[in-house]
């Protein structure tokens, strides 16, 4: 097996790199038989990696612990499900992993790109081997997941015991192809400024490909956040953690370029812009494979034992150096052919978006680096955590809220006063009217009123667009809900997005709440007692254990009952008075409006072989707050030691997720644009002729 | 959707623009001032800021997380310790000034205090400002080369009237975005080819 797959990357190795230098010289010297071939060498190199994962896949399932890689992350006892965890669950995996999804990618997007992009698809396709070739020689020769051991064990040392959750199906998958995925539309732009036919044939294919790698990683961040909410039971979804600020950094680029390349294909503007934002998101996105093998910052979530950071780091300086040298060359052919004509331009908005957006990368970016500077500068170590960078991206992001609510509601072009009257003087008033209630309810944390404003006012705009559209059509005679469909069909890259700036909407309102509004209680319990906060009580009714050889498992049988503060009113100003929120009782007889509104069994776990503990939270959420329990720790005198956290507004954090995914979707689902748009364009030709 | 139709909106409005650009730059202000005022002290219990004091500084053990985050044995203790000094009356700055000391200046989530740690604070500022004024600035520089080639970039658009008449046969249509763009397409000249506006105006 391993044999296979050491000669299965070979191959891989040998076909792109000659997919690179057929498909350089073949346009060189003009010989279509040799760019033909190095098209097909790169549609094999798909096999190969495919062999090579076939082979580590069928050496888990067989258990060849004569294998490293497999002896490292996989046992006797693991259930099959998981190989396809453990596949990827290391350095060598991942890459391979990696190498699969990239050529898959790249196979379908040469076999799918539409027939105009003939003249530069010879060198997309250098530029996808180029790719190819550099993660087939670092699995040939540094991180072969072949590696044979001298001396085969008699079992493996089993999986990563975090790793043993559904969650881990989906999310490493879909963050490291989201990342691998920029390649693609990477590869075009560069293909199209290389062959020198760097028209707009390109935009199609780079949005459409760019959507798609933004989808899944934006998803795959998603449901990152909400594996650390829901399983990791540290209380927290995101930790502003150097590898998950390197798989934002990229996506939050290519928000940015989603949005500018409809600048370039409505009005021909921004391309260079365009183009440099794809280098940028390219670029980052080898930074964070860097980052994430060998790296010099500290990361829970790196592959900690690598040495491979010097191929990396070169592989992220030449794609840097290639990137921008390719557009320097370029930049005197990629000005815009048409001018700014207003501030108050939908194009100018998108500028203002690009830009923030380009900010909190680098803010970010800076966060992440800084401890290096200092280290260098003055060797002192310094931390760059979640304060920091709440502190610094915080007002950014708010100004890209805000952003989102404006740009849809200004024309292309530029506006007059009166369109900007009309377009403004609900959603304004809406957001000005929800600070106002809000102030007047007593509610505190003058940013967090203000940032609430603003989700209000982005929201009207949009409900605003759709009721003015669906209203239009239905007074033409249209049901309401047909109305609707027919409009979000009409233009659905404008409609999907107007839906994922609703789950962007609510993400934000997620995030408001839980870091303006949470509420923190600490406390140990003795079988029988109760912690109080707010207005739950949460009983402590029992526990259990389950002892397995590779895990020992401790939870607690806990009871939610909401409670009348008035019937707690001296324990709690007692609280008060040692300046606590919450405060545990001895006594849990139920007082007279005491109503039990749910269980929850919060769980710890030991792993000795890893000497790793995972803890799962207990939660019970609604739309309005989660209550959220962390077992802490079991006590050797029998209490259980917990921290309970009120997190208001959380259940919209995920609540987001499936109205990005279609948000997403609508904006890439093709446009039915064979039947309809041709017979418009003509008929529309016939009525003002060719201009 | 129909009854916005970005062609038929005419005139150019400098005061408006500039009042735009302005405001902007002022709402960036409000809020990274008050991103700075927005965690007070005073109204918190002690609870409340011992966890948020938690939040803010680092486990020593535990990469990457602070002691409110983890649940190992170290951060238990810091955090009891927090509390306990906090009980003792003291302000946060001496709470963190007493891990500094024991641990170093890596025990803080964020580099705090003068000298070489503003830096890290700085940057930031500059970057949202600097990108604001870039992106405020391209939009002007823009704005110039249209005023320039004395409107005719939109000449590859169509002129006011053009466009009106373009307007009016996308309402006749049925249309509006979904064809103007096809239309863009149609209209716009092949490759690399600047546009006419452009070529005037060099």
């Amino acid at each position: 097996m391993a044999d296979l797959g050491v000669m299965a990357l070979l191959l891989g190795l040998a076909l792109s790199a000659y997919s690179v230098i057929g498909s350089a010289i073949g346009v060189k010297i003009g010989m279509p038989a040799l760019i033909v071939s190095a098209r097909r060498a790169l549609y094999m190199t798909t096999l190969a990696a495919a062999v090579a994962s076939a082979a580590l896949i069928n050496a888990f399932v067989q258990n060849d612990f004569s294998i490293k890689y497999v002896a490292d992350h996989s046992n006797s006892v693991m259930e099959r499900a998981f190989v396809w965890v453990a596949f990827y669950s290391g350095n060598e995996g991942s890459l391979l992993y990696i190498v699969l999804a990239l050529s898959i990618m790249s196979a379908l997007a040469i076999r799918f790109a539409p027939k105009r992009m003939a003249p530069s698809m010879p060198w997309t396709i250098a530029v996808l081997a180029a790719v190819q070739l550099f993660y087939f020689f670092v699995l040939s020769f540094f991180a072969s997941p072949f590696e044979l051991l001298e001396t085969i064990p008699v079992d493996g040392r089993g999986i990563n015991p975090l790793l043993t959750h559904p969650g881990m199906f989906s999310h490493p998958p879909m963050l490291m192809g989201g990342l691998i995925a920029i390649t693609i539309p990477f590869a075009f732009a560069s293909g199209a400024l290389i062959s020198g036919n760097y028209g707009d044939d390109w935009v199609d294919v780079a949005r459409v490909s760019a959507i798609l790698s933004w989808g899944v990683l934006g998803a795959g961040l998603l449901l990152g956040a909400w594996w650390a909410y829901t399983i990791l039971g540290w209380g927290g979804y995101w930790a502003w953690d150097p590898i998950e600020n390197v798989a934002l950094m990229p996506w939050l680029v290519l928000t940015a370029f989603i949005h500018s390349i409809m600048v370039q294909k409505r009005r021909g503007m921004f391309r260079m812009w365009n183009v440099a934002l794809l280098n940028i998101a390219f670029v980052l996105a080898q930074l964070g494979m860097f980052i994430n093998r060998g790296g010099p910052v500290v990361s829970v979530h790196s592959f900690a034992s690598s040495t491979l950071g010097v191929i990396f780091l070169s592989f992220m300086l030449l794609s840097l150096v290639f990137a921008f040298g390719l557009f320097l060359w370029r930049m005197p052919q990629l000005k815009s052919e048409r001018a700014m004509e207003s501030f108050m331009s939908r194009e100018a908005s998108f500028l203002v978006n690009n830009f923030l957006l380009l900010s909190v990368m680098a803010v970010t970016l800076w966060g992440v680096v800084f401890p290096l500077f200092s280290d260098l500068a003055r060797d002192v170590s310094v931390s760059v955590s979640a304060p920091y960078f709440n502190r610094a991206n915080g007002p950014i992001l708010l100004g890209i809220v805000l952003m989102m609510g404006v740009g849809p509601l200004l024309p292309w072009r530029k506006s007059s006063a009166r369109s900007l009257k009309k377009w403004f003087i609900w959603p304004v008033a809406i957001g000005v009217l929800t600070i106002v209630v809000l102030v007047a309810f007593g509610v505190k944390r003058p940013v967090a009123i203000f940032s609430f404003g603003v989700v209000a006012f982005v929201a009207t705009s949009i409900m605003q667009e759709w009721w003015r559209g669906t209203a239009a059509r239905h007074r033409g005679g249209e049901n309401w809900a047909l109305a609707w469909w027919r409009l979000v069909n009409g233009n659905r890259p404008r409609h999907g997005g107007y839906i994922v700036h609703l789950s962007i909407l609510m993400l934000g309102l997620g995030i408001i709440g839980t870091n303006f509004y949470q509420q923190r209680t600490d406390g140990a319990l003795a079988l029988g007692e109760s912690l109080v906060i707010d207005n739950y009580r949460i009983e402590y009714v029992d526990n259990g254990n389950s002892n397995r050889p590779d895990r020992i498992a401790q939870w607690a049988d806990l009871s939610i009952y909401r409670i009348d503060t008035a019937d707690y009113a001296t324990e709690i100003s007692f609280a008060r008075a040692q300046g606590s929120d919450g405060f545990t009782l001895k006594d849990s007889t139920p007082r007279p409006n005491d109503r039990l509104i749910g269980q929850i069994q919060p769980w710890h776990g030991f792993y000795p072989d890893f000497n790793m503990a995972s803890v799962r939270s207990g939660i019970r959420s609604t739309i309005v707050e989660d209550l959220y329990v962390i077992p802490r720790d079991f006590l050797s005198d029998g209490r259980v030691s917990l921290a309970v956290s009120i997190n208001p507004l959380a259940w919209w954090l995920w609540a987001s997720g499936p109205f990005f995914i279609l948000g997403t979707m609508v904006a890439l689902w093709p446009q039915p644009a064979v039947e309809r748009r041709p017979a418009r364009s003509k008929v529309r030709t016939m009525a003002v002729g060719e201009v | 959707m129909a009854s916005r139709l970005p062609f038929i909106v005419i005139g150019p409005r400098p005061s408006l623009s500039n009042a735009a650009a302005i405001s902007l730059l002022l709402l960036m202000l409000v809020m990274f001032a008050a991103a700075i005022g927005c965690i007070r002290e005073d109204d918190l219990t002690l609870e409340q800021r011992s966890h948020q004091l938690a939040g803010q500084l680092m486990c020593p053990v535990c990469d990457g997380q602070t002691i409110d985050a983890s649940s190992a044995q170290i951060a238990q203790d810091m955090r009891a310790k927090v509390r306990e000094l906090l009980e003792s009356g003291i302000t946060n700055a001496e709470v963190k000034d007493y891990f500094v000391v024991r641990y170093g200046e890596e025990i803080l989530a964020a580099p705090e205090g003068g000298g070489f740690n503003l830096i890290a604070w700085i940057v930031p500022f500059f970057i949202a400002f600097g990108g604001m004024a870039i992106a405020l600035l391209t939009v002007r520089n823009l704005k110039r080369s249209h005023a320039r080639s004395g409107g005719l970039a939109s000449a590859g658009t169509g002129s006011a009237g053009l466009s009106e008449y373009l307007a009016q046969v996308d309402r006749d249509l049925g249309i509006s975005d979904a064809a103007t763009a096809g239309a863009a397409k149609t209209k716009s000249p092949k490759t690399g080819d600047p546009g006419p506006g452009k070529k005037e105006a060099s």
